[in-house]
This record gives structure tokens, sequence and C-alpha cells, in this order.
């Protein structure tokens, strides 16, 4: 594993979505390859997803991700951060599939030769090579899934942020995605997931309840800690 | 929208063709209200696709299917015209606005996104002068372009809703749940463009 610097930190981090406080007083610092965020709907976690992605401005508290400030380095974040939603729908722009994962890598000037080769391994790497140039609206919900994850990992991004990116998957998709999502490529994940079995395979866990967090380490012990709050 | 080829209208730079068919699309939009437009306007159109390079039976198809697409602004503009403007001005009206934009379709056809965003890009550089970024608006105009089959489906889903609930679809009772279907994809798409680095 190559080194890298903390994931996320943050310190007495708070959120708000208009008058409503969605974040209160968050203290974490994740290192983990791999971390699941869980709890339930409301609890904050798409919230935090948005936050370490840099789309929400923090209200007050301190967060760096990769060591950045997510609102004075922007742009930094923008090319070392990817962020995958649960709507695949919402991230595809462009008509083709080849197209869409080329829009990805618009920001970096790259030549279009490099683009072009960046853009055909990234499709083999999904096993889109077969959909270039099929419209990719047309595609099956796993396919486009898989696109916004091609087009999030064509840019060698650091740190990947899903947010629910299985929930609208069935059960072969959903593990083909998150086959991809966990698999050591040099990036780290934070996974934001109601699927207990998929947190369960992520390294460290966090469990966010009414903005905060109620309990954090190794993923299993956390998930059998909300199992068992469940079950109450 | 684009359909891969490797005619020689397909090899062309996306800018010059840009170009060139827009100079097409004014001279046809710009000929006599008169009945000889009918066929000259109708001609331009079909020969301009039959000799695509996509082949002839295909670029004849590829007319019928752009034709059939605009049938909905050929009636309208056809009915509207013959009202006030009697039957030649309305069928030369009406013929040369639709082979201005079936020409004009032939440039997406032929032509991928990326080249057309490149060319666009390009394009608009001259209003960088008055501040405004041409990466952004030919961005916004591709992003115009391909979200209306997304949105076309949100309304299908909207009607199919209310199908579903034993309600007559409507536009008026539609409306409002397809603005906020609508608002929300818009949302999560300004979010997904920023995340992957587009401004």
């Amino acid at each position: 594993m190559t080194d890298r610097p903390a994931t996320l930190r943050c310190d007495r981090l708070t959120a708000r979505l208009g008058d409503r406080e969605v974040l209160r007083d968050v203290t974490l610092d994740l290192d983990a390859r791999t971390t699941a965020i869980i709890g339930d709907n409301g609890s904050g976690k798409s919230t935090f997803a948005r936050l370490a992605a840099g789309l929400v401005r923090r209200a007050s508290g301190g967060l760096r991700v990769l060591g950045l400030d997510p609102e004075r380095d922007a742009a930094d974040l923008r090319r070392r951060v990817a962020l995958v939603l649960s709507n695949p729908d919402a991230q595809i722009v462009m008509p083709t599939v080849a197209e869409d994962v080329a829009l990805s890598l618009r920001s970096l000037r790259l030549p279009r030769e490099e683009r072009g080769h960046r853009v055909a391994a990234a499709l083999e790497r999904f096993g889109l090579e077969a959909l270039a140039d099929r419209p990719a609206h047309d595609l099956s919900g796993g396919q486009k899934q898989l696109l916004a994850l091609c087009g999030a990992f064509v840019r060698a991004p650091d740190l990947v942020v899903a947010d629910e990116p299985t929930a609208s998957l069935d059960a072969r998709n959903a593990r083909v995605v998150a086959d991809h999502l966990l698999a050591d490529t040099g990036h780290a994940l934070v996974l934001v997931t109601h699927d207990l079995a998929l947190a369960r395979r992520c390294e460290r866990a966090v469990l966010f309840q009414d903005g905060g967090v109620a309990a954090s380490g190794i993923a299993a012990d956390v998930v059998d800690l909300y199992e068992r709050a469940l079950a109450c | 929208m684009y359909r891969p080829g490797t005619g020689w209208l397909h090899r062309r730079p996306a800018g010059p063709k840009l170009a060139l068919f827009a100079v097409v699309a004014v001279v046809v939009a710009a000929l006599p209200p008169v009945w000889a437009t009918v066929p000259a306007a109708v001609g331009v159109a079909g020969c301009l696709y039959a000799l695509a390079g996509m082949g002839l039976g295909e670029g004849l198809r590829a007319l019928g299917c752009q034709a059939w697409g605009l049938r909905g602004m050929i009636a309208i503009t056809a009915a509207g015209q013959l009202i006030f403007l009697g039957p030649e001005q309305a069928a030369a009206n009406t013929a040369r606005v639709a082979a201005a934009v079936l020409v004009a379709g032939l440039v997406p056809l032929t032509t991928p996104v990326s080249a057309m965003l490149d060319a666009l890009e390009r394009g608009l550089r001259p209003l960088r002068l008055v501040g405004v970024d041409p990466a952004r608006v030919a961005l916004l105009w591709m992003v115009t372009l391909t979200t209306i089959p997304v949105l076309a489906r949100h309304a299908a889903e909207v009607r199919d809703a209310q199908r579903a609930r034993g309600l007559r679809p409507s536009p008026v009772r539609g409306t409002l749940p397809f603005l906020v279907v609508a608002l929300r994809h818009a949302d999560d798409l300004g979010d997904a463009l920023t995340a992957r680095g587009i401004r």
C-alpha cells in the first residue's frame, strides 16, 4: 500500500441545510483504505459524503480531506476526489459511453491521444469496451452505474466517495459495483451504504445517528452494534 | 443524435462542418415563399442526406426518422400559416423551415458530441472579450441537448405514476411532479458535474 495523508479529519464539524443542522460536532479521523458510513435515513450520512466531496460547505468546525481544505483547495480537491451517486442517470452527461467517460478528463486538458488511451483503458477495466459507442442512457441500470464508476475512476482519484452506489441495483450488479469500489487500486473509499453486508467488507465503519457519530471502529463491530440497535 | 460511421461527412472536422451547414440552412430558410421552394427545399435536404456518406438507403432512412421527429412542428407550422397566409406561402414556409432544421440535423448525426463540444468551444472564444467563458457556454448547450431524453423519460414516469393511481395523465396534474423531479435531477447533475471537475 502507498503512503497517503489521512483520508478525512473532522474536528467538531457542523453542517446545515437551510436552517436545519444536519451534522453536529462531528469529530472523526479516518485513515483506513475503505470506510463504510452507515445509519438511518436522515442521520447525516449523505451530507457527510457531500462535505467530503467538497459539494457542501461546513457551517463550523474543521475539515481536511486528503490534507486539503475543501473550500480553500477546491480545485485540488476536485482533481483528487471522485463522487459516485446512487442515481446513475444524474451522472451521465454525454450521449455515448466513451464520450461520457472522456468528459471526466476534459478539465485535465490532456492531449487527445492520451485522453483516448485513458478512456479505452478505463472502459476495458469496467468491461464496457464493447459498449463504447452505445447511447449511454440506453444502458441497463447496472451498466449505467458501471459507467458512472468508470467516469469517476478514469481520473485516477486518490479518494472515491460513494453515496449508496448499489441502492438501485440487483444483487449481481451490486456485487460487481462493490467489487470495483473495494478493489485496491491505490484509492481510498468512503462508502455510504444501507447494505450492511457491503459495509462489513470495509475495513472500518462509522455509525451516524441524528447528525452525530454514534460509533466508529472496525467495520464488523460497528455493523454488529447497529444490528443490535435495530433489533431492539 | 450521433450515428457512428466512416463516410466523408463523418470524417470532416466539426468546426468547418458546423459553419458550412449553418450557411446551407440559412440559404434554404431564405428561399422565397413560392411553390417552387417546396421541391427545392425538400430536394436540398434529400440530396444532402442521400450523399452524406452513410449510403443512399441509410441516408434516406435517417432523413425519414428526422422528418418523423419533426411531424408536430411541421403540422403546427403548416396549420398556422395556412390559416393566415394561404396555401402557397404555407407550403413554402413550412418546407423551408423543415428543410433548414433537417439540414442542421445532419451535423449532430455525423459528428460525435465531444467533437462538437471542442468546435463550439473554439468558435465561442471571441466571447472571452466580453467576459463569457466559452467552455461553460459550450457545455451548457451540450448538457441541454443531452438532458432532453432524460427529461422525456421523467415525464413518462410521471404519467405512469398517475396511471398507477387510477388517474388519467394530464399536463395540468403532471406539471408540478415533473418540475420536482426535473429540479432534483438538475441538483444531482450539478453535483455530479462539479465532482467530475467540471465547473
